[in-house]
């Protein structure tokens, strides 16, 4: 197989020229780098409560569109709730499988579930399942007719 | 407020106790053990070196010791009294007598002892740059690798250094070497002192040991003593935590889970790490007995020190020959390494249930979503399903019909925990008793997801969910249009199956993974999922011309559309009189759009294969629906106007295809039930109408065999005449080649034409029912090449691209006369697969056959380990929230995914634009078609309109405002609204041309405007589908684009034919291509096969400039250009003088006269000096040799006068050649150079050369002389000129994202693993990646710490990934309880 003899094929590659030394001046940082984690963590249920009584001290940047993930990630979820006989939250009208309940539930926006969007600083933006856009072409989009 | 309360105690209610659920593994860190650390976490020293007692009872102290764990299935342990399943086995200690190297960390002890006095053990740095490299290596901003960076910086100093005076204690150090065959380490104190005793005792006579007074062997014992001196600064400066731990004095006995005895007839067959630690356990004993000088102690010592080493690393060479074992052991380094070793066969993939395998076939009556599963496998794969009010009456059918009756269950999981076997005879009772919120494990049944794979799983597309449909038999069955994203056939093919067991793996699938919603390929957005081979050649036929169908047999095939259940409304016949006739073409309108209700207007023009472009009319206009082939396919609103629909139309690879524009225009239900109809009536048409291939097929008319054979022998004699001239000498040279090659390549050249000519002949004889032909046309299988090859001629056989080589003494074969150039005796084959090949010629056509079997052996390994490191550099890579690319570490790779941050998957047209303004154009001409009122705009209006549109999606002067700014919701690229803007201008620029029309003649102002012109609404149709569909066509956060353009880059690779020399415009000049050029590129290689500058002229439309830049460039030496260099004696001396050969020179526009000639000789390393050499005029030059002994000096002149001539005296001296590549398609022909060689930056200053547009195809030297982004731009360049010469089009979003990864840490990093080690990856992910004990064992020595983060640590423990579904967290909403308040305190008001 090709990688278990990928010993022989640069074994050279020590010859390379050194790595340049780290210079000092690029060591330097903003000190104030951490401070937005810190004041994002915390605990969750709070923040959950501080964005009902005030409105969020920043404004959300995150797209307002669910993406495709969200979609599956909150449709599996609340798929097994239902499928562990949670209280389903619409009319029924003879769905049995818990994905077309969940699917209905999202079509009418009644899913009680908040996304925690993690942006790569640590921080994060709560949206409700029901401030989001959902894309209409999605219920065509299940295979199975 | 729970006060912990003592212990006997009772409570009236049980304490409360913090539920904390199933727990994480947050992170690992990694780390060395000392001696102490070993014999605490140890329940018992292991001593005895036997396993077992006479009673088969594990002895106390043993290796089996029953304290570390249950040895057979009948003990149990005696530490936590476990059985044999239960005990997860505790650690024993080995002390041995005297320490010993752990081989794993012998290089890195070596390194140390190179940095520190082997006297006083502090480092070898004098103390200010000791205090320096200190404060570096403490700052705590650096990570690991700039730690390394450092420490290898430190390390250097000392790598080969030899004696050198320790600045605190004054010893003086010597070199340290590292023993390999004896494991130990030597250091050679070769220094004065030493020199100077050595030189006092080299008068003692025979004294012979006068080496090992200089090299002193550095025993482990003095090591770890060294070691244990060591400061606590030195161990920081040199990243280090504890360097003696890295000496072993103690073993830790690993748990007998660990190494399981096999109980084989009664014998107990012990592991090799059982057997291992026997034998380390003998020589410790022995060791341990003897004294501390004899010989034998130290042999002993060297053995213990072997064994461990071996136990460590079986690998390991050395010790005494007559020990070695038959069979190597496998040491701890075996058991993670490789393939097959803890790493890629355990931790990074592992066992799956509920899956199946079996051989596919082809059911076009399924739905592409679908896969049939066979009942004997649906009957053992199951899916556990939860008992609701819905589905309880189901379930308790399933399971009173048991586990082998077919809608039936296998388990009952109560909701207790119990769980029951429904073989039992008591299932009746269960399904009874069966209660909501219990668990059934039932059958598969029709509708559940199924996840549907076949190997190599080498795209995303390899594995997509179907929903199951039980059927009997024993095959897998799958509609064929779905067998391109497998890249499966029905030869026998095996397809894996798996069952998602939850709810949420379920929906993930469905919504993520199914075929529906993968049609599509990331790759470069063309449809994928495609009619096929039989689908085209059906859809061919039907929509031919002359095909009419009366009203029963169109009924008929309109119902084969759907199951007969279907709406459907038929149109207006084509022909109504004398009968009602309705075309093959009508079938198709129905087939797009069944009944009025179903709104799918279709509007496309397509380009068949058998489409006429060169005929044109009598203005000069292209056919188009006129085409006498009819290959113009004109779809308008769902009608089929024109054309015979062939592959382009419904094939795969297209993204104008039929399919694809009912994707981009109606979603993928709407595709994929057009698919779904088409596979059922093309696969029952076809079956009444029949279709074959018989012998009569491919039987050549006589007027084919006449037209050949002339064709072939106008061949021949063209190559007769070659060969003549070439042995007259006459042949006219092709540039760059000299005489046999020329001949080569015109013969080979002509060889190849014919048979083109002859499928030419051979097409345009067959008759038009002949089903290859059909075949060809449709293009569903078989191209004009393959027909010619059975009914013609098969033609040249090439191997190694160029025709048979000379097996024999000068020929092919020994059928043929010496030095034979005939075709014939070169491997043309002149005969057909139908007429039947001679002797000579099958054996050339195997060669040539083997040639291809060979190639896709070799190439599937190549391509497969290409893919893997690109998966491996790239995998972590996704989209964030803030729409950049970060890798795990969180440093940016890129700020916007691919500058426009667009997903490749939804791009519709050509190199990657988002939109195909052309179709959709006409698409909204076509759905609001012009009535007699509308008003046509005039092009002012047109662009008010046009501004009116952007700034209502905020975008009104696009240019100027900053259009890139991704995050906000509109974030059109100013690129796309540019291009949009000019498409309108431009489409509506035939209707200015009117306007001034239309004063001189009224007439045709009422309907020219009609024709060309475009009214408000068509336009702001337009407008609003362009706008609002580039933003669905956004890519969404959270994508996994370092995966899938890793999959984009890797899977076409597979279909690229290894090796492939190709021609960049001059004959002669040869890049690599193929595989072997992409795996150069992507791993940054420092050495290429085949550089090439493109230099590109300041001048470049003079062929003569362009010669002499030629010639400045190319080297040329002193021979070229030197009339004579001779030696002349005369009777003072002897010299060589040398006399230029101005005319050449000046022929070739060389500026070199006799001075230039001195400086090159100078510079060109012949050791002469400037004395030397004399100019005696502008054409004279005398070398004197160097002074010498007289009877030195002849050899010197001789000498001298053979490197002469090969002075470089102009040009690169890293350049082979260039040659002049002529442009011709430019109307004044411009010439540019291409250079043969390194040597970019020379060539960049050589006069006449454009600097600023010189490029290399050499990435590193593109690095080296131009910078990083240079090298980006390069690596997107050459993988792009790469695939595209291999026909292959990828989005240049995963080029970029690749070249991206490659050069964002400032430098060029190869997709290998020294590269992909300095992306800053963690320990886990680079040791499953390779050499994983180097990275371990390098863990372990820095104490790194691997917080789980990326995707390869996250797989192997367990965890969900952060990537996709698994980026956010989802929380339940709960009402927010109101707190019930009670009345104000009094004193609150005050």
């Amino acid at each position: 197989m090709a990688d278990d003899d990928y010993e022989d094929i640069d074994m050279g590659y020590e010859e390379e020229p050194a790595e340049p030394e780290i210079e000092e001046g690029a060591e330097e940082e903003d000190p104030d780098n951490k401070n937005d984690d810190i004041d994002g963590l915390g605990e969750p249920i709070e923040t959950e409560e501080k964005e009902d009584d005030q409105p969020v001290e920043r404004p959300r940047r995150t797209s307002k569109y669910m993406t495709k993930y969200e979609r599956a990630r909150i449709l599996g979820t609340r798929a097994l709730q239902i499928s562990m006989n949670a209280p389903v939250m619409v009319e029924l009208e003879g769905e049995t499988d818990p994905l077309e309940i969940a699917m209905k539930e999202l079509r009418e926006r009644k899913i009680p579930f908040t996304i925690r969007r993690y942006l790569p600083d640590g921080s994060y933006e709560d949206w409700g399942v029901d401030e989001l856009i959902v894309e209409d072409s999605w219920k065509r989009q299940v295979g199975g007719d | 407020m729970n006060r912990p309360k003592s212990d006997g105690m009772t409570f009236t209610k049980e304490p409360y106790i913090e539920d904390t659920g199933a727990r994480k593994i947050a992170g690992i860190s990694f780390s060395t053990l000392s001696e102490t650390e070993i014999m605490k976490i140890g329940e018992v020293q292991v001593w005895h070196a036997d396993y077992y007692d006479a009673f088969k009872k594990p002895v106390p102290g043993g290796l089996l010791d029953s304290r570390m764990g249950a040895a057979n299935k009948s003990l149990s342990c005696a530490t936590c009294h476990g059985l044999y399943a239960d005990c997860q086995g505790h650690y024993g200690y080995l002390p041995l007598a005297r320490p010993v190297f752990n081989v794993g960390f012998l290089s890195t002890i070596v390194k140390i002892l190179k940095c520190i006095c082997k006297h006083c053990a502090r480092v070898l740095l004098d103390e200010d740059s000791r205090k320096k490299s200190l404060m570096k290596m403490r700052n705590p901003k650096l990570d690991g690798l700039q730690k390394m960076q450092l420490l290898e910086s430190i390390m250097k100093k000392y790598k080969s250094v030899k004696a050198i005076a320790c600045p605190r204690c004054g010893y003086i150090n010597g070199s340290v070497k590292h023993n390999k065959s004896t494991l130990s380490i030597i250091h050679d104190c070769d220094n004065e002192v030493v020199a100077e005793l050595q030189s006092a005792l080299s008068d003692v006579n025979n004294y012979r040991a006068s080496s090992d007074l200089t090299s002193r062997v550095l025993d482990p014992l003095r090591v770890h003593s060294l070691f244990k001196k060591m400061h606590v600064e030195d161990c920081d400066l040199l990243y280090i935590e504890k360097p003696e731990k890295l000496i072993i004095t103690n073993i830790a006995v690993p748990p007998i889970v660990i190494r399981p005895s096999v109980i084989m007839d009664g014998v107990s067959n012990e592991n090799d790490i059982t057997v291992k630690l026997k034998e380390i356990i003998k020589v410790n004993a022995c060791l341990g007995q003897e004294s501390g000088e004899s010989s034998k102690f130290q042999e002993n010592w060297l053995m213990l020190q072997f064994h461990v080493a071996q136990y460590i690393n079986s690998d390991v060479k050395g010790g005494s020959i007559y020990n070695q074992p038959s069979k190597p052991l496998t040491g701890f380094i075996q058991r993670i390494k490789g393939k097959q070793g803890r790493f890629r066969s355990n931790l990074s993939g592992k066992r799956a249930e509920y899956t199946g395998r079996t051989v596919i076939s082809p059911d076009p009556n399924l739905k592409i979503t679908e896969v049939a599963i066979p009942i004997h496998m649906a009957r053992i794969l199951t899916y556990p399903e939860r008992v609701t009010h819905h589905n309880i009456e189901k379930l308790r059918q399933c399971m009173r019909n048991g586990p082998d009756k077919y809608p039936g269950a296998r388990l009952l999981k109560k909701s207790g925990g119990t769980s029951w076997n429904l073989k039992l005879s008591s299932r009746k009772r269960l399904a009874d008793e069966l209660k909501f919120g219990d668990i059934v494990d039932r059958h598969l049944e029709d509708g559940d997801i199924v996840l549907f794979n076949r190997q190599p799983s080498l795209h995303r597309m390899s594995m997509m969910s179907h929903r199951a449909r039980i059927m009997p038999w024993r095959t897998l069955r799958f509609n064929e249009s779905v067998c391109n994203p497998y890249n499966a056939d029905f030869d026998g093919d095996e397809m894996n199956l798996h069952v998602p067991q939850t709810e949420e793996a379920r929906t993930e699938a469905l919504l993520l993974m199914t075929v529906q919603n993968n049609l599509c390929t990331p790759k470069n957005g063309e449809i994928l999922v495609a009619s096929t081979q039989d689908f085209l050649t059906s859809s061919f036929l039907i929509t031919r011309k002359d095909t009419f169908y009366d009203r029963s047999a169109f009924s008929l095939i309109c119902s084969y559309m759907g199951d007969g259940m279907d709406l459907i409304d038929l149109p207006t016949p084509a022909i109504i009189k004398p009968v009602e006739l309705w075309s093959g073409k009508q079938l198709f309108s129905i087939l797009l759009r069944p009944h009025a209700n179903v709104r799918v207007y279709v509007n496309l023009t397509v380009k068949e294969k058998i489409y006429n472009a060169k005929k044109r009319d009598d203005r000069n206009r292209e056919l188009k629906t006129m085409c006498l082939n009819d290959g113009f396919v004109y779809f308008r609103n769902s009608e089929l106007i024109s054309g015979q629909i062939g592959k382009v139309t419904l094939g795969n690879g297209n993204k104008d295809g039929l399919f694809s524009v009912l994707l981009r225009d109606y979603k993928s239900d709407a595709a994929a039930s057009c698919m779904n109809r088409l596979a059922k009536l093309s696969a029952r048409w076809i079956g009444n109408h029949g279709f074959s291939i018989g012998i009569e097929d491919v039987q050549p008319k006589v007027i084919l065999i006449h037209r050949k054979n002339e064709t072939i022998d106008k061949g021949y004699d063209v190559c007769d005449r070659f060969i003549e001239d070439f042995h007259k000498g006459k042949l006219k040279l092709a540039a760059g080649c000299d005489a046999a090659q020329t001949l080569e390549s015109s013969i080979f050249g002509t060889l190849n034409n014919l048979r083109d000519a002859t499928a030419q002949v051979c097409m345009q004889t067959l008759h038009w029912r002949n089903s290859p032909l059909i075949m060809s046309q449709c293009g569903s299988k078989g191209s004009p090449s393959n027909i010619c090859q059975m009914v013609a001629c098969v033609g040249q056989q090439s191997v190694g691209g160029c025709r048979a080589a000379n097996g024999f003494l000068d020929r092919s074969l020994p059928h043929f006369p010496k030095r034979a150039q005939t075709p014939a005796a070169k491997g043309f084959v002149r005969n057909s697969f139908y007429s039947g090949l001679s002797a000579t010629e099958f054996f050339f056509h195997t060669m040539a056959g083997r040639e291809g079997l060979v190639d896709t052996a070799v190439k599937t390994a190549d391509t497969g380990y290409m893919s893997r490191r690109l998966m491996k550099a790239l995998e972590d890579l996704f989209l964030h929230y803030d729409y950049t690319v970060r890798d795990t570490n969180g440093s940016i790779v890129q700020f916007c995914y691919g500058d426009d941050g667009m997903d490749p998957a939804g791009m519709e047209g050509e190199n990657g634009k988002p939109l195909n303004f052309d179709r959709l154009f006409l698409r909204s001409k076509a759905i609001c078609p012009p009535d007699g009122d509308h008003v046509i705009l005039s092009s002012s209006d047109v662009r008010r309109v046009l501004q009116e549109k952007l700034s209502e999606v905020g975008m009104s002067n696009s240019v100027e405002k900053d259009a890139s700014d991704i995050m906000s919701e509109v974030g059109f690229s100013a690129d796309f609204i540019q291009s949009l803007q000019s498409f309108v201008e431009k489409n509506t620029l035939t209707e200015i041309i009117t306007e001034g029309d239309s004063t001189n003649l009224k007439n045709l102002s009422n309907f020219i405007p009609k024709i060309s012109g475009i009214s408000r609404r068509q336009l702001e149709v337009f407008l609003d589908i362009c706008l609002s569909r580039y933003r669905f066509k956004k890519i969404e956060a959270g994508t996994p684009i370092g995966a899938i353009g890793a999959h984009s880059i890797g899977e076409p690779g597979t279909q690229m034919t290894l090796k492939t020399f190709h021609f960049a415009g001059v004959a002669s000049m040869n890049v690599t291509l193929g595989v072997p050029r992409i795996i150069e590129i992507i791993n940054g290689a420092p050495n290429i096969k085949t550089p090439i500058i493109t230099a590109i002229l300041e001048r470049d439309d003079n062929a003569n400039i362009a010669k002499v830049v030629k010639g400045r460039i190319e080297k040329t030496n002193l021979g070229q250009v030197a009339k004579s260099i001779q030696v002349v004696y005369t009777s003072r001396s002897a010299a060589i003088l040398i006399s230029l050969d101005m005319k050449i020179i000046e022929d070739a526009h060389l500026n070199i006269d006799a001075n230039t000639v001195k400086q090159s000789i100078l510079q060109s390393g012949l050791k002469l000096k400037s004395e030397n050499i004399k100019v005696l005029d502008m054409k004279k030059l005398q070398v004197d040799p160097r002074v010498a002994s007289r009877s030195e000096i002849l050899f010197q002149l001789n000498n001298l006068k053979n490197l002469l001539p090969l002075v470089v005296v102009k040009g690169v001296k890293t350049v082979e050649r260039a040659v002049l590549e002529i442009k011709k398609e430019k109307k004044p022909e411009t010439y540019n150079l291409l250079v043969e060689g390194k040597g970019l930056k020379e060539v960049m200053g050589i006069e006449g050369v454009n600097g600023h547009r010189t490029v290399s195809n050499h990435i590193i030297e593109m690095m080296n002389i131009l910078g990083i982004e240079a090298a980006r731009y390069c690596i997107i360049e050459q993988i792009q000129y790469t695939m595209k010469s291999h026909g292959m089009s990828i989005d240049v979003r995963h080029i970029m994202l690749l070249a991206d990864m490659m050069t964002v840490r400032g430098q060029v990093l190869g997709m290998t693993r020294h590269g992909i080690q300095k992306m800053g990856r963690s320990s886990l992910m680079l040791a499953s990646f390779e050499s994983s004990t180097d990275y371990l064992f390098d863990a372990a020595l820095r104490g790194k710490g691997d917080p789980i983060d990326g995707v390869s640590d996250c797989i192997i423990m367990g965890k969900p990934i952060h990537i996709g579904t698994g980026m956010i967290e989802v929380q339940q909403r709960l009402e927010p309880s109101v707190l019930p308040r009670g009345a104000n305190p009094i004193l609150s008001g005050v």
